[in-house]
């Protein structure tokens, strides 16, 4: 399961435990003068709010604060799944009927800002969030993945990228250490992965090796390379970087120690419970997954910045608070995202939902960092910052859904045999050039 | 005097040698059925609103570069140009083609047959009924659901094959079996439906014919060849007719078991109509939907015209 299938369960799959001890503290809120909005038109407007986070959204439980300071803003709350607001999105800024405020995939923002149906929030805000300038309250990844053009079209909310999840236990007993680098990663499979059936394959301990972009892209970034060239006219992801990254992430299934989990592989939950999966990546949102779905598995998994080549990286993701082009009432939607983004009203992110809030403030309060039972008293947040702090976002091509799919079809064809990773990669490299002419 | 002249000016005008008989046929033919018209407007407003309006829209889009915000820009046949030489929808088509081929070679024979046999006295024949019909009545996404989980490495029927010592796979994983995996979930769902309308068929044709094809000595297949199949002429072409339409726009069990994968191996053109319109590609995607909608009337007309002839 990615992130993209997360949220299209996520009305059932998020009931993070012990959230609900810390509902009423998030939903108390007071006006701080920050905040305060004595220049503001006070005439009564209603804004439309759509969101695609389900029952563990951080958005709805803060509109009764939002409520209560600013009475003369109602909010027009409609929830909808990830799926409805990805189609229905673009219809509506083109029918006019678009909602003020939504919360966007970080992966859509790229054909979304480049295709004029984001606001750009640089002039509503004034560069300005509650106060404060905007480029001193996010991480530098965080920053640029709000940016397309010199100008803010999004503001993070939460943030996603990848670490590496293994089995402590198993690590502690065989003796292995965390690895760093990626010599280090594939040994350590290798001194996990068994055969418990003996017929010469290793079928538990393995690593999960997932045929998308989002994982090729995390390896791509830490051997050095790139996606598209820096003007965003030509695919280079199959420069020899990009090679070496494809034959490392498929030398774990040539040696057996990993396990594609594509489509037809069911819920990963399913193979951390079997003892199938020991070592994957994902994003932070995992980790109420986890919590919730293998609860069995409490204190055995710990977290680590996913091993590199050559330098930190990860592909960033998340969602962002955006205010569509033609949206009617910008301005009572940019006062409802600031209150969103306060820092207490952001640990919400990671309260009600279990992911990692973008706000820098929110993502150090103590409230979110914090020893993790469920991780063996790991403060996995001290993993998350410096790995959010080095992820790159996707290009801002209006393509990127046709590259990204061609990068995941050229992934899964090397992956299953079907071509050899420079083959693969080179023939992707080619549609997707294709597509930027 | 003015007002005078001028209706008798009007009175004498000069309408054309055939305005009159048009005019009055028109009258005759709409006389007394005012209240009818009056009564179907609605339904013909809401056509022309929901229906007709979007898709002389979506013909205009076809022919331009359009992304859904900014102007459409007219670019004649490029996108129809562009998918004939696009290896993706090339692919999408060839994936549908044998969807449809499989889906409607495999269902309305399962279909024909086991009406064939509800057609007998059977003991639970009534179970054996609601049990066919039952995945009909299921929503789509249950069902591919259900065959997701059913498919999956872990899944029931590789348990089964297991047990059988069959060798096991990935199903939905692996490119040579996602196709047949989602063919094979659809003709599950979707046999039902023929069955239930075969029998219907088979049950209106009259006893008479069977008891005369016994006496000339017709054994069993000898009836059902020259007295079901003949009988069932016309339900056949509504089957293949409404089959083939379904078939052609196949979406659900696609998005819900593969979503396109692996390596576009289940991708249909419906589905690539979905990629294309989240990739903002509106014109490309109004294209694709007129090809198909092209196709599908061609396809269906010839089908028509060969009972027909044969008829």
């Amino acid at each position: 399961m990615d992130r993209r299938q997360f949220l299209r369960r996520s009305g059932a799959a998020l009931a993070v435990s012990g959230a609900s001890g810390l509902l009423a503290a998030c939903g108390a809120s007071s006006p701080t003068p920050a905040a305060s909005s004595s220049g503001q038109n006070r005439t009564p407007v209603t804004i439309t709010v759509w969101d695609y986070y389900g029952s563990s959204t951080p958005v709805k439980p803060a509109l009764a604060g939002f409520k209560n300071r600013y009475p003369w803003i109602t909010v027009n709350y409609q929830g909808l799944d990830w799926d409805t607001i990805s189609t229905k999105f673009t219809v509506a800024v083109s029918s006019g009927s678009a909602p003020d405020m939504a919360t966007l995939d970080m992966t859509w923002i790229p054909t979304y800002a480049s295709t004029g149906l984001l606001m750009d929030l640089s002039k509503v805000s004034g560069g300005m969030l509650n106060g404060k300038p905007i480029r001193q309250q996010y991480s530098g990844g965080g920053l640029n993945a709000m940016t397309y053009q010199g100008h803010y079209v999004t503001m993070l909310f939460d943030e996603d990228c990848y670490a590496l999840y293994y089995r402590r236990d198993l690590f502690e007993k065989k003796g292995i250490s965390v690895p760093t680098n990626w010599s280090e990663m594939r040994a350590a499979a290798k001194a996990l992965a068994q055969d418990t059936n003996g017929d010469g394959k290793a079928d538990k301990y393995l690593m999960e090796i997932d045929p998308d972009t989002f994982h090729y892209a995390s390896y791509l970034f830490q051997n050095g390379g790139a996606i598209l060239d820096p003007a965003n006219s030509k695919a280079v992801f199959n420069s020899p970087q990009g090679v070496q990254a494809l034959e490392m992430y498929k030398g774990f299934l040539d040696d057996g120690t990993g396990i594609y989990w594509g489509p037809g592989q069911g819920d990963r939950i399913a193979g951390l419970n079997s003892g199938t999966v020991a070592m994957f990546e994902d994003g932070p949102y995992y980790m109420g997954i986890m919590k919730d779905g293998a609860p069995n598995l409490a204190g055995k998994w710990a977290i680590a910045t996913a091993p590199y080549s050559r330098k930190p990286g990860s592909y960033l993701g998340g969602t962002g608070l955006s205010i569509p082009a033609n949206a009617a009432h910008a301005d009572a939607a940019w006062t409802l995202i600031q209150y969103l983004l306060e820092p207490r009203n952001s640990v919400g992110v990671a309260t009600y939902s279990g992911a990692a809030p973008g706000l820098s403030a929110a993502l150090q309060s103590p409230r979110v960092q914090k020893p993790d039972p469920y991780f063996g008293g790991q403060d996995t947040w001290k993993v998350w910052l410096p790995t959010m702090a080095s992820a790159t976002h996707y290009p801002y091509v209006r393509q990127w859904n046709n590259i990204d799919r061609a990068i995941a079809d050229g992934v899964s064809a090397a992956l299953l045999g079907k071509k050899t990773p420079q083959q693969a990669l080179d023939d992707a490299a080619a549609q997707v050039d294709g597509r930027l002419r | 005097m003015v007002k005078a002249a001028a209706r008798e000016t009007t009175a004498t005008a000069p309408r054309g040698p055939a305005a009159a008989p048009v005019m009055r046929r028109l009258r005759r033919r709409f006389r007394g059925s005012g209240s009818g018209y009056v009564l179907v407007l609605p339904a013909m407003l809401a056509a022309i609103a929901f229906l007709y309006v979007p898709m002389a829209l979506s013909a205009y889009w076809s022919f331009t570069d359009f992304n859904g915000l900014l102007p459409p820009r007219w670019v004649g046949l490029a996108n129809y140009r562009e998918l004939a030489a696009d290896p993706l929808f090339l692919q999408a088509v060839r994936n549908t083609a044998v969807f449809v081929l499989l889906a409607q070679g495999i269902g309305p024979v399962l279909g024909l047959a086991s009406a064939a046999l509800l057609n007998n006295k059977l003991r639970f024949r009534g179970l054996f009924r609601t049990a066919y019909f039952i995945p009909v009545m299921t929503s789509l996404v249950v069902v591919a659901t259900i065959w997701k989980m059913l498919l999956n490495s872990n899944g029931l029927v590789n348990v089964i094959f297991g047990y059988l010592h069959l060798p096991t796979t990935s199903w939905l994983s692996n490119p040579s079996t996602a196709l047949p995996s989602v063919i094979a979930a659809s003709v599950w769902q979707g046999f039902g439906f023929e069955t239930v309308i075969f029998l219907a068929a088979m049950q209106a044709i009259p006893r008479e014919y069977y008891e005369a094809a016994m006496v000339d000595g017709a054994n069993a297949w000898g009836r059902f060849r020259h007295v079901t199949l003949p009988g069932l002429r016309r339900t056949i072409i509504f089957v293949y007719v409404i089959g083939i339409i379904q078939a052609s726009q196949v979406f659900d069990q696609v998005f819900v078991m593969t979503q396109g994968g692996p390596i576009e191996s289940t991708n249909t053109v419906v589905n690539e109509l979905i990629n294309r319109f989240n990739s903002l590609q509106l014109g490309q995607a109004s294209a694709i939907a007129y090809l198909l909608a092209v196709v599908l009337a061609f396809v269906s007309f010839v089908q028509i015209r060969v009972f027909e002839r044969r008829d």
